[in-house]
């Protein structure tokens, strides 16, 4: 069981690489390698590299990821050769960096969403002064491609994946599908058309500093809604999506509003928190829901935390003794009166804002995972 | 013109763990089972003890679920297993 503690925070660097005889012959030996996402990738020259390495506030040994499971350690070094590859411009290092030391933070466990058969992406959010110095995109295609700044710093996040910890399809990384927000999962909050202030601000950073959060993200839902300035009528779309048996969890959720949904919300007066509360208040199915669409597996009434979740919302005590392994698919009476919401809590709904001025479409990616999966994480981008 | 290695193929401990001595026989042993805590995982664990009891008749089996399956086990549960087990087998069931 190592940890951090265990290992260096700075260690020796020795570059190696390959011979190649132009760029063209590069970006195919790279793909002799195995070294891309199956994408051309930016031949990492010393040059590139050294210029990448130059924006950032580390020295190339400095390790910014250490992923203990592989017990391999991602210093500054592979992170600029990977962000090069990725299409990076060097400014975009500091930003590359700091989302590097998210996923790596021991609170995300790292190991789960980037290998299980779930197929996560990373997606970053971010925030902060640097949105506009970079040339982020908030606005229209938000999710799509385009922008420099969102494609290839969250291509980087892949090929460290990919290059530096084994998590490669079917070696390391078990997906069953995947989805393409693997590829690149990076976007900035349209900060100026929030009612709420700026996410970073609401997870304790001040609006000056420039934040990345990260989150292991199943595919998103697009959210239609096109009739309605009413905020709970808007939200029953919203709900609808997240209590959808096919991604229940007890896990977490992002939304993302678009400004032509989140302006009905502002014009009502609805608070961030309030629109969380009403959000886990409302996406919720019966238990008899869970069972007859084979949600609740035979291990799940051994876990305490399960049953505590399962049952937080029952208007009578749960059952005692509780249905057995063999049982638990079964519908008893009273399971329909059960409601079991989506997450814990409504601090499980972390509520931002991007997308066109024009168009009714938000979206909901749920969190990895058939169980609590892994929390949201916010770094500061060093400047 | 170079292009660096943009992978690590170097552990960043260096630990090395020696391989532990390979038990004689089976017979009698007590084995470990340690599950990821999904629903199957256990289910082929016992399955499997099932048939090395039969082939090897081995002894006791001593039953460990993780819990979260995304974090190691916890240092209690493998102290457990290395203080009463000849062998233990991990499984993972999805």
């Amino acid at each position: 069981m190592n940890s951090k503690e265990s290992i260096a925070s700075v260690l020796s660097v020795e570059r190696s690489g390959i011979e190649v005889a132009d760029p063209w012959s590069a970006i195919e030996a790279c793909y002799d390698k195995g070294w891309t996402d199956g994408l051309p990738v930016v031949p990492p020259t010393d040059r590139l590299v050294d210029a990448m390495l130059a924006t950032g506030p580390w020295q190339p040994g400095e390790v910014l990821l250490y992923e203990p499971v592989r017990d391999r350690a991602v210093t500054a070094e592979k992170a600029a050769i990977n962000a090069v590859m990725a299409g990076c411009l060097p400014t975009y290092f500091p930003v590359v960096g700091a989302a590097l030391q998210a996923i790596g933070d021991p609170l995300f466990m790292l190991h789960g969403p980037a290998t299980s058969t779930g197929g996560a992406a990373l997606m970053i959010i971010v925030n902060g002064p640097i949105r506009e110095q970079f040339g982020f995109n908030a606005k229209g295609n938000l999710f799509g491609p385009g922008c420099r700044a969102n494609a290839t710093i969250g291509r980087t996040l892949r090929l460290v994946l990919l290059n530096c910890l084994d998590c490669k399809p079917g070696i390391l990384d078990k997906s069953t599908q995947g989805w393409p927000g693997k590829y690149s999962l990076c976007f900035a909050e349209d900060e100026a058309s929030s009612p709420w202030g700026p996410l970073h601000v609401s997870r304790g950073f001040a609006a000056e500093q420039s934040t990345v959060t990260v989150f292991a993200a199943e595919s998103g839902h697009n959210i239609l809604s096109h009739g309605t300035t009413d905020p709970e009528q808007l939200l029953a779309c919203f709900i609808d999506a997240m209590a959808g048996l096919g991604s229940f969890s007890p896990g977490y959720t992002v939304i993302v509003f678009t400004p032509e949904h989140v302006v009905h919300l502002a014009r009502a007066g609805w608070s961030r928190r309030q629109t969380q509360q009403w959000l886990y208040d409302h996406a919720w199915r019966s238990l008899a829901d869970l069972k007859r669409g084979g949600k609740l597996e035979p291990s799940f009434y051994a876990e305490a935390a399960r049953v505590d979740w399962l049952y937080s919302d029952s208007p009578d005590s749960r059952p005692s003794p509780l249905p057995s392994p063999a049982e638990a698919g079964r519908v008893f009476s009273g399971d329909e009166n059960v409601r079991v919401h989506r997450g814990i809590g409504p601090d499980d709904i972390l509520l931002t804002v991007g997308g066109a001025d024009a168009g009714g479409h938000s979206a909901f990616f749920p969190s990895w995972s058939r169980g609590r999966a892994v929390p949201f994480v916010t770094k500061e981008v060093p400047t | 013109m170079r292009i660096l290695d943009p992978t690590i193929q170097q552990k960043a401990t260096k630990r090395t763990v020696p391989m532990a001595s390979r038990p004689q026989s089976l017979s009698g042993a007590t084995i470990g089972l340690l599950a990821n805590s999904k629903s199957n995982s256990m289910a082929l664990l016992d399955r499997l003890a099932e048939i090395l009891s039969d082939r090897y008749q081995i002894g006791n089996v001593v039953r460990i679920s993780k819990g979260d399956l995304k974090a190691p086990m916890s240092r209690v549960d493998a102290d457990r297993l290395v203080g009463s087990c000849t062998a233990v087998i991990t499984a993972i069931g999805d």
